[in-house]
């Protein structure tokens, strides 16, 4: 484990951000869209852990525990919606979010 | 005890609070005291006096408007606290103002209108407050950690209250999408924070979250090109939530398929809170890369001035002009937010463009919430389904609604004397000191189109004629809608006088 160095987690979490973000842009079901989208949160927080622990700061591994918060807030009230909306319509397709329009 | 522990022992009692921090944020305390004394009320309260718990937050928030314009240097010290988490780098009066202002509005309208769809009154009233506490710290924020907390913590009670009506499809659809893009900008937001603080820390600055501490790094010179991504990504997800091209494609749906209470909520607050952070961000953080940020932030200007009006021009739903016209003036927010890059020392009258940011917040908060009480008190099957065409004959129906809609609409239109006037003078004075000429003309040209689409919509309602001389339906406003609409209207046209003054 001597040889990995910063440029390897970066590369990694650079990785998993892209992943996450192709997800989100063509994905076309809710819950696949949302699970990118929690991808890209963990990806940048690997890179703010390695970042913390490479440049020796603290209130990088800090921030951590707050996007963690805000992750789990944010997937409370996101699948609450998801499901209200498939109780409606009986599907998470977003093909079918079509009803807003002029 | 290990040296370790010892060293962050140290560090912990460095960091911790003093007394006179918890001061300072006196008024966003006691609104998020009220967020919670709604829950209670909603517990203890029997059914027949659950009346009071928006009245409890009304006179609440009023008290807090009085207070946060008390002068004591309690909650106004320009100091550092809270170990430099939080910082007022803007006037703490106006951004304090703005957000209590429009969380009152939205609870003055939203009672009625959700006691007709059989949904909780207490909760919303709560997640309002807590939005508003939150976004009252993101306009003091000095470091990313309160940043990026504060922002969050708006962005998912907004997600609720877009989504707030469980029954209706549309209310959901654009719940999840604005679910969808926000955690989008959400996410972008975080990586741009995270290269930032790690292509800083690389060089060796002390605390790369901190806002005063990267404006010196950068100036010095100390950035990377991953310092550039950073803010660019950064500078982006501050866009999304005013709303300014190129993302501003999630504002039409999203806008016309939430409870019009949230719509007006969202219009205001939200908007306020990515001018804010905005405002905030280029000048303090990313001040020493005003040479790259300021021609940036002049086109977008003129493109989301222009992007606003003319998709405004082409839309018949009520809501949607009004989504697509709120586009026009976050270009006006973006045009203030440039000149105070491009010449520091501009001021209008007597107010800085730091200043004119939130006087010009203000105007457009009273026209639109004149606007929205009015299409409120119109009788609809479906919240999202608003055409101009449902105005035909308004006038005659109930003249204090078509006064209301005829001084919503001409105060964001600005014509003078109202107070939406005002803060467009202001704002244009500021660009003539800027020397942004085609800023300007820009913002004329914007003015100019959008004349005409909102006085479209008071034709329909007060001018058109109708063939048939038959009886129309007298539609009956409550005496609450009655002094809503009076006092805004008396804002409307004093306000500007305050102003000038």
């Amino acid at each position: 484990m001597e040889h990995t160095t910063l440029a390897h987690h970066l590369l990694l979490a650079g990785l998993l951000f892209v992943i996450g973000l192709t997800g989100v842009l063509i994905r076309r079901n809710l819950l696949v869209v949302y699970m990118c989208l929690e991808l890209m949160l963990t990806a940048a927080t690997l890179a703010l852990v390695a970042f913390s622990r490479f440049n020796h700061l603290m209130d990088g591994a800090v921030l951590v525990f707050f996007v963690i918060t805000v992750a789990a807030a944010e997937v409370a009230v996101g699948l609450a919606l998801i499901v209200a909306l498939f109780r409606q319509r009986g599907t998470v397709q977003s093909d079918a979010l079509n009803s807003l329009h002029d | 005890m290990t040296p370790l522990l010892a060293s962050l022992d140290v560090t912990f009692k460095a960091l911790a609070p003093r007394s006179g921090d918890w001061q300072a944020i006196l008024p966003e305390i006691c609104v998020a005291g009220l967020g919670l004394l709604c829950l209670l009320q909603a517990l203890i309260l029997p059914a027949t006096q659950r009346w009071l718990i928006p009245a409890t937050t009304r006179v609440g928030l009023a008290l807090i408007m009085v207070m946060s314009l008390v002068p004591v240097s309690y909650w106004n010290s320009s100091e550092p606290t809270f170990a430099g988490l939080l910082m007022p780098h803007l006037p703490l009066i106006g951004v304090r103002l703005v957000f209590l202002f429009s969380a009152l509005l939205t609870s003055l309208l939203a009672e009625s209108f959700l006691r007709e769809r059989q949904a909780s009154v207490p909760d919303y009233h709560h997640v309002l407050l807590i939005i508003t506490s939150a976004l009252m710290l993101l306009g003091q924020a000095n470091h990313f950690v309160t940043f990026f907390v504060c922002l969050e913590t708006a962005a998912v009670g907004l997600y609720i209250l877009v989504g707030y009506l469980r029954r209706s499809a549309a209310s959901l659809e654009a719940g999840v999408k604005y679910l969808v893009m926000g955690g989008l900008s959400s996410a972008l937001l975080l990586m741009g924070i995270v290269l930032v603080y790690g292509s800083l820390g690389s060089l060796g600055v002390k605390d790369p979250l901190n806002f005063v501490e990267i404006q010196v790094a950068i100036e010095a010179g100390k950035f990377t090109a991953l310092t550039l991504v950073g803010t660019a990504l950064i500078l982006g997800g501050a866009a999304f939530k005013l709303g300014a091209f190129p993302f501003h494609t999630w504002i039409p749906d999203v806008y016309q398929g939430a409870p019009t209470p949230t719509t007006a909520l969202l219009a205001t607050a939200s908007k306020a809170a990515g001018a804010f952070s905005l405002f905030l961000l280029v000048n303090v953080p990313f001040h020493g890369l005003a040479v790259r940020t300021a021609p940036l932030l002049a086109v977008l200007t003129v493109i989301t001035i222009l992007v606003g009006n003319l998709g405004a021009l082409a839309t018949t739903n009520i809501k949607r002009v009004l989504a697509l016209s709120g586009v026009s003036h976050a270009g006006f927010l973006l045009a203030i937010i440039t000149v105070s890059l491009v010449q520091p020392e501009a001021s209008a009258i007597k107010w800085s463009a730091a200043d004119t940011l939130w006087v010009y917040l203000l105007a457009y908060i009273v026209g639109t919430f004149l606007t929205t009480q009015a299409l409120l008190a119109m009788p609809t099957a479906e919240d999202h389904h608003r055409p101009i065409l449902a105005l035909r004959k308004l006038f005659r129906r109930s003249p204090i609604l078509a006064g209301a809609l005829g001084f919503g609409l001409s105060s964001l239109a600005g014509v003078p004397p109202t107070v939406g006037f005002a803060a467009k003078l202001l704002v244009l004075i500021l660009l003539v000191q800027a020397k942004l000429w085609w800023v300007l003309g820009a913002a004329l040209i914007g003015v100019t189109i959008s004349i005409h689409y909102y006085f479209s919509i008071l034709r329909e309602a007060v001018i058109r004629p109708s063939d048939d001389n038959e009886e129309v339906a007298v539609l009956p406003t409550s005496g609450l809608v009655r002094f809503i609409i009076g006092f805004l209207a008396a804002v409307t046209v004093l306000g500007s006088l305050l102003i000038f003054i």
